[in-house]
């Protein structure tokens, strides 16, 4: 969990929730977000990485199944413009494959952790009471623990694949979105339409889904684009601490990390190209959350 | 202390404040606001002066520029002057030794003017530390007294309380004492009421008015509301779109409006007094683009009375005994109904 | 102020116990449940099914979870079969090592912060604002490890000023040879200014556009004395808070940097006995480590209370912080 996570937990129990986002609601975030420079630039940069990743390997073809150690460590040449790494994958095309898991498995994970969050707050937050209570201090005793010792504990159990890892550290990441719609419900379920829903008889789930879920969508879409910054960084731990994906499968945290071990040889394409990625992934991703949580005129200090 | 009568000094008689030719642009990231433009006022001691306009007129730019509290982005020009000193081309450090000293701000919301994890004790007689480095002992003392004069009932109990303890109506009026501890020659109060409840926004305005003359302060009262003006004010200037619409004593604006726009605001507050009709009345049509400086009166697109004329320049100033107003049709005698000269209180 | 303590207090206590609840059930989601946790992986079935008679594991669960909270509670955190050790002295020997150099990174990482996020709000849209900025945006997408092999690349291989070894041995060691400490310490610091300074800077630049700045102001303050008269105090009250939620994330940068300098801690601990399977040692360092999370937001609340006077009427859980 990074801190940009935590900052926010803070506040989704700080001033429950910033729902006045919902006023600049309509297209209009659309607009702000499209002046926004820096995040406009973020998201190209996403949108160009996943072109790179997905598109990449139709028009760049390399076999990246077959260790050739006779290839191994090649310095950048022709016909191998980033070289090959330590078993004689070509790195160019490396980074594609990688790219391809790293951003499945960040997105994934994303998605895991917000859909969770955003059921476990809203409910917590529209029901209110003893059951609010229980279910945010379930969520502050999983907090409690670091999400890297966890997995650390549930990589030994599961063999990872990117399925087991989108659920393993979407499982790990759920809390923070859990705390901010929690607060937004907090200030939402006494709304006049939410009362007059209620007086209608509209069911729970319903009122939950239309009024409170929508109503958040703000902080909702801001924490998912920072929870895909953090599941990149998560994943490159896992793999740095070789609870990766197995080979020939890799992402860029298992290329950065396995390059490392040949740090002191100079071989610099085994190490920059991957690290690289993660940051101007990562980045890009801040930014693009960053440019969404001024555009919904959230608070810096709690989306 | 703050019971003394006022020294009259040396420029007595003179105007406290005098404003002349003023311009406040407000620099934007592609364009510029001309938030204030040829503004030129004066407020004498023991006088209040009522600054009306819808909001986004540049009355709360206007209170600001005087107390040299504008935003980097600002540029000022023309003159204010305070008690005959010329405050614009002030340096920062100079500007500093005015405000809190000579002017004193209330700005409209109490609930967020005060700092929150400070006791009022030390807010209130902030001031005097700063200005004049008495101790902190002194100040507090200083700031009971206050407290004392604006009503605000055990003063000494109140010092050590944080603003969060407090109501509205009791913040305004330790943010009303912060203000004139070091007892200013020019009050500025920037909608002072607005966030507050009915009787306590009565009582905040009369105890300006008590204020005014028990200190012979300059007050400058910055309001949307024309029954706030019709009640405390002894002249009105009525703002529109950055600029001066109409000015004079607030008996004669309200008895013979002459700037159409002033006629459309009594007529608001006329009907709300009246209830001739349920819905509220308001001008039709938005206050204008600020960014955008066009020609003309910049009442004319919502003006009923606007001809071709209009938007050709701005109107010249029309005067009539100190009743000033920039207006190519003022409203014509006949067109001043009984009902409209009386000046709702 | 006394009841939101005792709320709170009682909040840390359920937390408390929920907690050990997970890191129990945590021990029944292994296959072959805790016997295999402890025995390891190569016990047979029947010397599972022996363990689980001897140690009552076959009475149910309620029970079971009874009595393992009594062992913990009177500081019996199991057996580590593969180092031959008590699992609470491996942690009596390792946690202090982890404090330490946690806390030290901490410290020094809000020292550094606090001004810099302050200079940079002051400075907002200035070219050296955007330059910080960049660099800590940077620094905050940069895997941990990396920052620190990077660090062991320039300074301990190419310019040998400091070891790319953290200090061994007992607790008093890592005194022997500070040297050995400025890496580690500093991967942790750099990746926390990252963050902090980031929370800092928007956290004063909030309370700068508040009114009761611009009524210091007309009071005629200076702008030092409302930064540190009336700004700082509250824009770094929520950095309290802030400090106590992001201690696992802390937690988890110290795991990821006690690997890379191979420093004595808890967290190195828990990655060799997540290698080893040992999960009797896992599992007491999840368990301590997020008893410690909780008492140390506990305390950062305090904290937060003593610092910001509003908090003594806050009705309910939401507004205390």
């Amino acid at each position: 969990m990074s801190l940009e996570n935590v900052t926010a937990a803070l506040s989704g129990e700080e001033h429950a929730g910033q729902a006045g986002a919902e006023a600049a609601g309509g297209r209009l975030w659309l607009r702000a977000f499209a002046g926004n420079r820096l995040a406009v630039a973020g998201l190209a940069v996403v949108i160009l990485l996943t072109l790179f990743s997905f598109i990449g390997p139709l028009l760049y073809h390399t076999d990246q199944i077959h260790t050739r150690l006779s290839l191994e460590t090649l310095a950048p040449g022709a016909g191998r413009p980033l070289g090959t790494d330590n078993v004689g994958y070509d790195q160019l095309g490396r980074l594609m494959v990688g790219g391809q898991t790293t951003l499945e498995v960040a997105f994934g994970a994303a998605a895991v952790a917000v859909v969770l969050g955003v059921l476990w707050g809203s409910a917590a937050g529209y029901l209110g009471g003893l059951v609010d209570g229980l279910m945010m201090r379930i969520v502050d005793a999983l907090l409690a623990i670091p999400a890297l010792l966890l997995l650390l504990f549930l990589a030994t159990v599961f063999r990872p694949t990117v399925l087991i890892l989108i659920i393993v550290v979407g499982l790990t990441a759920w809390l923070v979105p859990a705390r901010l719609v929690r607060g937004e419900a907090l200030s939402l379920r006494n709304r006049e339409y939410v009362l007059a829903a209620r007086t209608m008889g509209v069911r729970t789930p319903t009122i939950i889904f239309r009024h409170i879920v929508t109503n958040s969508i703000g902080t909702i879409l801001v924490n998912a684009t920072f929870q895909v910054a953090d599941a990149i960084l998560v994943v490159a731990a896992l793999s740095f601490l070789g609870l990766g994906i197995a080979p020939p499968a890799t992402n860029w945290g298992a290329m950065l990390s396995d390059g490392l071990n040949y740090t002191y040889s100079g071989y610099w394409w085994l190490t920059y190209p991957p690290g690289i990625a993660i940051v101007l992934t990562v980045v890009a991703f801040n930014l693009i959350g960053d440019g969404l949580r001024d555009a919904f005129g959230l608070d810096a200090r709690r989306a | 202390m703050s019971a003394a009568a006022p020294d009259p000094g040396p420029d007595a008689g003179r105007p406290v404040l005098e404003v002349a030719g003023l311009d406040v642009d407000i620099a934007l990231r592609r364009s510029a606001v001309h938030a204030v433009q040829d503004v030129s006022l004066a407020v004498a001691a023991g006088e209040t002066v009522g600054i009306v306009g819808e909001s986004g007129c540049g009355k709360s730019t206007l209170g600001l520029a005087l107390a040299g509290l504008l935003p980097e982005n600002a540029v000022t020009r023309g003159s204010i002057r305070l008690a005959g000193r010329e405050l614009t081309g002030l340096a920062e450090r100079d500007l500093r030794s005015v405000r809190g000293a000579e002017v004193g701000i209330v700005f409209q919301d109490p609930m967020t003017s005060l700092n929150p994890t400070q006791r009022i004790g030390d807010q209130v007689g902030e001031t005097l530390r700063l200005q004049r480095g008495v101790s902190k002992a002194a100040a507090r003392e200083a700031a009971a007294e206050m407290l004392d004069l604006v009503g605000l009932p055990r003063p000494r109990e109140q010092l050590t309380r944080f603003p969060h303890e407090l109501s509205g109506g009791m913040r305004q009026r330790a943010v009303i004492a912060a203000a004139l501890i070091c007892e200013p020659r020019l009050l500025i109060a920037d909608e002072p009421t607005t966030a507050l409840d009915v009787t306590t926004q009565a009582q905040i305005l009369e105890l300006f008015d008590r204020l005014r003359q028990t200190l012979g302060m300059a007050m400058l009262l910055i309001t949307h509301d024309m029954g706030v003006v019709a009640g405390h004010a002894d002249r009105v200037f009525v703002m529109y779109a950055g600029r001066e619409a109409e000015t004079g004593l607030t008996a004669d604006v309200f008895d013979r409006p002459q700037h159409r726009y002033t006629a459309a605001l009594l007529e608001s507050i006329l009907r709300m007094e009246t209830q001739r009709k349920s819905a509220l009345y308001t001008i039709p049509g938005r206050p204008p683009d600020l960014t955008a400086a066009r020609p003309g009166c910049p009442f004319a697109p919502r003006c009923p009375a606007a001809t071709d004329e209009c938007a050709r320049e701005f109107p010249p100033a029309g005067s009539d005994a100190g009743h000033r107003w920039h207006c190519y049709h003022p409203v014509p005698a006949a067109d001043s109904s009984p009902e409209v000269s009386e000046a709702p209180r | 102020m006394i009841r939101f303590l005792s709320r709170r207090c009682s909040q840390a206590v359920i937390v408390l116990l929920l907690v050990s609840i997970i890191v129990f059930g945590l021990t029944r989601l292994l296959p072959g449940g805790p016997a295999r946790a402890i025995l390891g992986v190569h016990a047979t079935p029947t010397n599972i099914a022996a363990f689980n008679r001897e140690n009552g594991l076959d009475s149910p669960l309620p029970a079971q979870y009874w009595h393992w909270l009594s062992g913990v509670l009177t500081g019996n955190f199991g057996f580590s079969y593969v180092l031959n050790q008590p699992v609470s002295s491996l942690l009596a020997q390792r946690l202090p090592k982890t404090a330490f150099l946690a806390g030290v990174s901490v410290l020094l990482a809000v020292l550094i912060a606090v001004p810099l996020g302050l200079y940079q709000a002051v400075r907002r849209g200035r070219a050296d604002d955007y330059a910080v900025t960049t660099v800590t945006f940077v620094l905050y997408s940069t895997p941990a490890f990396w920052v620190a092999l990077l660090l062991i690349d320039v300074l301990a291989v190419r310019l040998h000023v400091f070891p790319a070894e953290a200090p061994q041995g007992s607790f008093s060691a890592i005194f022997s040879d500070p040297g050995a400490l400025v890496l580690p310490v500093a991967t942790i610091t750099l990746v926390s200014i990252a963050a902090f300074s980031r929370y800092i800077r928007s956290s004063v630049l909030d309370e700068l556009a508040q009114d009761y700045v611009r009524m210091a102001r007309s009071k005629g303050a200076r702008r030092r004395v409302i930064l540190t008269r009336h700004v700082l105090r509250n824009a770094l009250s929520p950095v309290v808070t802030l400090l106590g939620l992001s201690l696992p994330f802390i937690l988890s940068g110290t795991l990821i940097t006690e690997q890379v300098f191979n420093y004595p801690g808890v967290g190195l601990l828990a990655f060799n006995a997540a290698v080893a399977q040992d999960y009797p040692v896992l599992l007491g360092v999840v368990l301590v480590v997020g008893i410690g999370t909780v008492v140390g937001s506990l305390l950062a609340d305090i904290g937060y209370a003593l610092l910001d006077p509003r908090v003594h009427y806050a009705g309910d859980a939401g507004s205390a912080r």
